[in-house]
């Protein structure tokens, strides 16, 4: 054959072959995590404490609760401060300098890695208040959340027509009234994807909450200790080697990744819907 | 007279839209075939087909059958000898922009396998001088081909597209986009090519296809309205819708 | 009735200003903060932290260069795996992937990223290390153990699973930042390329890789900066140890990096002052080098969008 369509045959199917082979760890975790967690999963499971060390029972109910909470105070923080960010680099930075300023800050943030911010949150709040909290976990969560956020609400606003603008100006709207009612309403579809995707991220963190929440074997009695999350049971129970906690690691697995390729799946396909919103 | 080209009840579509309905005309060889039509006819797409690039669009589909020198050019032949053969420049002058002037001309030739330097200066040589460029640029070989203005970028492409000797070349649109001077430059180099190649152009400038073409065929919403001698496409057309064309009556 | 709309459209327009600047500060405090927490163990340490082998809390020896060297080596060689599978899944979506195929590689890169790094730590540990040591390492050393890098007992945890697993978990960044770059090949230019009867591949490497290089590399550092920067993973499959690579040079031994250093050792450091100020330190210095690297990586990006 010729020598020319031989190299194309070969890069075809080599790059075909590598393509299709790429699914098969996602197939692979995801069957995994289904036979392996789903022997864990019971009422039990989603309504009780850890048992003690070495017993068999008890669930994670505890850590279920405890990154709801963490992740709904790491919205309440990250997603309006995202969200003012970048409102204001979109709609009222003039400055040229004062817009690169923020914003090569914003990006640098989004690069620190995320054991860093929890050393920072432990730093600046833990070693000030004593003991490990949940608000020192909401701090380091929301650090990683302001960035993504920020640049879809900037996004989402600069590409709103210039038509729309103009009209609510042509109205005689004052400027907060464009920026928060016209363009930003315009903008949320961007906005929520951005903020949907950053929770589903944060569900995923672990790292930062071993300087923060770290974890705990009991329900939340207040916000400003140390919590239970699924994410640190994971780790903890993974690394234990004892069987059943192991098993129970498998479950906490399966739930959280529900949560997040759930999360993920709706936002994209619902995204795509209405064209890249 | 031998047809170099034949096209026989040729369609095509772009998934459910049909763009070209049972078209058929032979292409005289060593002659200069225009195709003219009013924007939106199929003329582009028409020639795509004959030189197999219509199918590298998602969910474009061809029927009927293109025949060059009696082989079936959709079943006999494939793509990639079809397209050495039949030879392609395109609306806006498309030069490579990481190659050199030197590197631009034989970018054919290289696919071909042509490693003698010998052999390819000389080519670069003979093609420039055949388009008129030689003089212009034979001491830049080595910048980039988009250094060029328009008409010599063009002018380029066609000695490009002529390096590895094509049988067809097929020309769209090829000087829409330059001044009244290159375009000039450019169709009396067309007159000079058809004693070696056949020729097929696509022009929606009317005049352009009388001046220099010598068979004419007339595409209006994908169907062949006429075809036959410039001549008498233009000076007394069978077909009423070809008369207002071609009079700028519509357009 | 002027003066309503000014004072709302001060206070949106000021209080979005210093919600920007407390961002932009937060930044800036976190460095000093990591600086001054460091300062301790930049003076009693010395270089000792970046060059010294031996990490002994209770003698007050905090040498950190091999989790330094484990960070660097395994971020290297997850990108010289992920790159080549990148490139490659790039070129099959660019110029063979029908289009349905094209929307699954997307979204199966989508949720590949997606997944969190504690599930790629389970896996690794629970699933993917029993497997890695019978089926691969053992027959491995029983063959061509007798290569240094190859040696000593097959540990399932190590520095070669911990590289493994952050290839997967970069792969999926880098080839979706690389397909958008491929993407971007101008049409015309592939056009005149298929004209003169050049395959498809040929068509790729002559005027889509020229097109696409400066972006491509400026994904793979970023995908670099992924792998220098991960936590979790890396510490549940690294085996969290010393013994690579002054002990055994062998990739099959457990090892360290910078995150998994840090991540194990932190709660036991609370007690101890230059431990924790040594601990410090390291973030510090991989924090320097992911912002150097993503800093890198955005000037290349930011080139190749403006020159096009």
């Amino acid at each position: 054959m010729d020598p020319r369509k031989t190299k194309e045959l070969f890069i075809r199917t080599v790059t075909t072959l590598v393509s299709f082979s790429v699914a098969l760890p996602l197939l692979w975790i995801v069957a995994d995590v289904i036979i392996k967690g789903m022997p864990a999963i019971n009422f039990e499971f989603f309504t009780s404490l850890p048992a003690p060390f070495g017993e068999t029972g008890g669930g994670v109910g505890n850590a279920v609760l405890g990154t709801l909470v963490i992740n709904a105070m790491s919205s309440l923080i990250g997603i309006p401060l995202g969200i003012l960010t970048g409102i204001y680099q979109s709609e009222y930075s003039s400055n040229k300098k004062v817009y690169s300023l923020i914003r090569t800050s914003i990006d640098s943030l989004a690069g620190v890695p995320s054991i860093i911010l929890g050393l920072f949150a432990f730093t600046v709040i833990v070693m000030r208040v004593g003991h490990y909290t949940a608000l020192a976990a909401a701090f380091a969560l929301a650090l990683i959340m302001i960035p993504p956020v920020s640049k879809a609400t900037e996004e989402g606003m600069r590409s709103v027509p210039i038509e729309i603008r103009e009209a609510a100006i042509a109205l005689g709207l004052p400027k907060w009234v464009i920026t928060l009612k016209v363009v930003f309403a315009v903008a949320k579809g961007s906005v929520i994807t951005g903020s949907l995707l950053s929770f589903a991220r944060i569900s995923g963190e672990t790292a930062p909450l071993l300087f923060t929440s770290l974890f705990s074997y009991y329900w939340p009695t207040g916000i400003n200790e140390p919590m239970a999350s699924l994410q640190v049971l994971i780790y903890n129970y993974a690394m234990s080697g004892f069987g059943e906690w192991v098993t129970k690691a498998w479950g906490a697995s399966l739930l959280l990744l529900l949560i997040v390729l759930l999360i993920n799946t709706v936002v994209r396909a619902v995204s795509k819907n209405n064209g890249g919103y | 007279m031998h047809h170099k080209l034949e096209v026989q009840n040729l369609s095509a579509w772009f998934d459910e839209k049909q763009v070209l309905k049972d078209v058929s005309i032979s292409f005289p060889s060593n002659n200069v075939t225009a195709i003219i039509g009013p924007s939106g006819c199929g003329k582009t797409t028409f020639i795509r087909c004959l030189n197999r690039m219509h199918e590298l669009v998602p969910g474009a589909r061809v029927q009927g059958k293109v025949l060059l020198d009696g082989r079936d050019v959709y079943k006999d032949m494939d793509a990639m000898e079809v397209r050495r053969k039949v030879g392609m420049v395109f609306q806006k002058p498309n030069p490579f922009p990481n190659m050199s002037i030197f590197e631009n001309v034989v970018a054919g030739l290289k696919l071909l396998g042509v490693r003698d330097k010998k052999i390819l200066s000389d080519k670069v040589e003979s093609k420039l001088r055949e388009v008129g460029l030689w003089e212009e640029v034979k001491d830049d070989l080595k910048k980039s081909g988009t250094m060029l203005s328009g008409g010599q970028q063009q002018r380029l492409c066609i000695a490009r597209a002529l390096a590895v000797d094509p049988e067809v070349l097929l020309m769209d649109e090829p000087t829409s986009s330059l001044d009244p001077a290159s375009t000039a430059k450019i169709e009396s180099l067309i007159r000079e090519l058809k004693e070696k190649t056949t020729i097929v152009i696509i022009t929606h400038n009317v005049q352009q296809a009388a001046r220099i073409s010598d068979f004419t065929g007339f595409l209006y919403l994908g169907s062949l309205v006429e075809f036959g001698e410039t001549k008498k496409i233009f000076e007394s057309p069978k077909n009423p819708l070809t008369e207002r064309y071609v009079t700028g009556r519509f357009g | 009735m002027q003066k309503i709309p000014s004072f709302l459209d001060s206070a949106v327009k000021y209080g979005a200003l210093a919600a920007s600047i407390s961002v932009a500060g937060i930044f800036l405090f976190l460095f000093l903060t990591l600086f001054s927490n460091s300062i301790p163990s930049i003076t009693l340490n010395g270089l000792d932290l970046l060059l010294g082998k031996i990490w002994d809390p209770n003698d007050g020896v905090f040498g950190g260069l091999p989790a330094i060297l484990g960070t660097i080596f395994s971020s290297i060689f997850s990108l010289g795996l992920a790159l080549p599978l990148s490139i490659s899944i790039s070129i099959y979506y660019t110029e063979y992937a029908p289009i349905k195929i094209r929307s699954i590689i997307s979204t199966v890169m989508d949720l590949l990223a997606a997944i969190p790094s504690v599930i790629y730590g389970i896996w690794g540990l629970w699933t993917i290390s029993p497997l890695l040591k019978t089926h691969f390492q053992e027959p491995i050393a029983a063959t061509i153990g007798f290569i240094p890098i190859f040696s000593g007992p097959a540990y399932g945890l190590s520095i070669f699973l911990a590289s493994l697993v952050l290839t997967i978990m970069i792969t999926p960044i880098i080839s979706s930042l690389s397909i958008d770059i491929f993407s971007k090949t101008p049409v015309h230019l592939r056009e005149g390329m298929f004209a003169l009867g050049a395959t498809r591949w040929e068509v790729c490497r002559k005027v889509a890789v020229p097109f696409a290089k400066r972006g491509v590399i400026a994904a793979a550092i970023l995908g670099l900066g992924r792998a220098l920067g991960e936590t979790m993973a890396v510490a549940m499959v690294i085996g969290n140890s010393y013994i690579w690579p002054f002990s055994s040079v062998s990739i099959f031994s457990p090892a360290h990096t910078i995150t998994s250093k840090v991540a194990s050792e932190f709660p036991e450091s609370v007690s101890n002052a230059l431990q924790f100020s040594s601990l410090t330190e390291l973030a510090l210095v991989l924090l320097v080098i992911s912002l150097s690297i993503n800093l890198v990586a955005d000037l290349m990006l930011k080139r190749v969008e403006g020159g096009g």
